[in-house]
């Protein structure tokens, strides 16, 4: 079996993991609309929280593994490092697109804005326009090792800013809530809705980790179809 | 008194789908792309 067959056998199981993870999601979303309760004061619109937090969880992670193998990458020079550095980042910005369109959604009937430039809020659309950037220079710089020590460098400045997004609720005064899960005290929400917020966060993991290995194994192929061209492979 | 704002969660879920659905596609497309070359 040839590297580019192997690539693509990885691209099938990665299909086949986000297939189940999107099954969970279809899960999740009965879970949450049908058996959760509705928050009181809040009403229907909280429900929202079951999407928005674990995407907001799985974009984190995604920049945050992105940070680490960026840092990897600078040591070791391992061009495959730099590919999974990329695929997670990308990842990382399509769970973003959830994160900040549930957001505005939930804060027009709850805050009654779309949107206020408060700490939380700029500094994840900060994150987010960052590994846009990062995905824009990978498109335009032609040289691979440029490009993948420059991509490292802003990893390593976006993994930087994730502790900062966590603890901007507790640093300035902010309309985004605190966090009710990770905290140093017990989470502060009913059971039912705690399960049903658990649950969701794992499958947004699989829905990560199944788009990780997807993107990882396309960008093996394209630099391996790349290499083979030059003929260095 | 329980606000009534069912559309907004609504709209959050099927956003949320959508978004999900059309990156799935995406990926799928372009490893099928990849296969075809």
């Amino acid at each position: 079996m040839t590297p580019i067959d192997r690539a693509f056998r990885l691209a099938r199981w990665g299909g086949v993991v986000t297939g189940a993870a999107l099954l969970g999601v279809a899960g999740v979303y009965v879970r949450a609309l049908v058996y959760t309760p509705v928050e009181r004061f809040q009403g229907p619109a909280q429900k929202i929280f079951y999407i928005h937090v674990p995407s907001a969880w799985g974009a984190l992670l995604g920049f945050a593994v992105t940070g680490v193998l960026s840092i990897l990458y600078l040591w070791v020079k391992d061009r495959r490092i730099d590919i999974a550095a990329a695929a997670s980042a990308e990842v990382g910005v399509a769970l973003s697109v959830v994160l900040l369109t549930t957001g505005p959604i939930w804060g027009k009937p709850i805050w009654g804005t779309w949107w206020t430039w408060d700490a939380r809020l700029t500094s994840t659309l900060f994150l987010f326009l960052l590994f846009v950037g990062y995905l824009v220079m990978r498109g335009v710089v032609v040289d691979p090792g440029l490009r993948s020590r420059f991509s490292a460098v802003i990893g390593v400045m976006g993994l930087v800013l994730i502790p900062f997004i966590h603890l901007t609720v507790y640093m300035f005064r902010t309309l985004h809530p605190a966090p009710i899960v990770l905290k140093p005290s017990k989470p502060s929400l009913p059971g039912e809705m705690l399960v049903t917020l658990l649950t969701s966060v794992a499958v947004f993991t699989v829905v990560y980790l199944g788009f990780l290995t997807q993107r990882y194994a396309l960008g093996l192929i394209r630099d391996l179809r790349e290499r083979e061209a030059a003929g260095d492979a | 008194m329980t606000p009534d704002n069912g559309a907004f969660m609504v709209a959050g879920y099927v956003v949320a789908a959508v978004i999900l659905i059309v990156y799935a596609l995406s990926l799928f497309v372009r490893v099928q792309g990849a296969r075809k070359r």
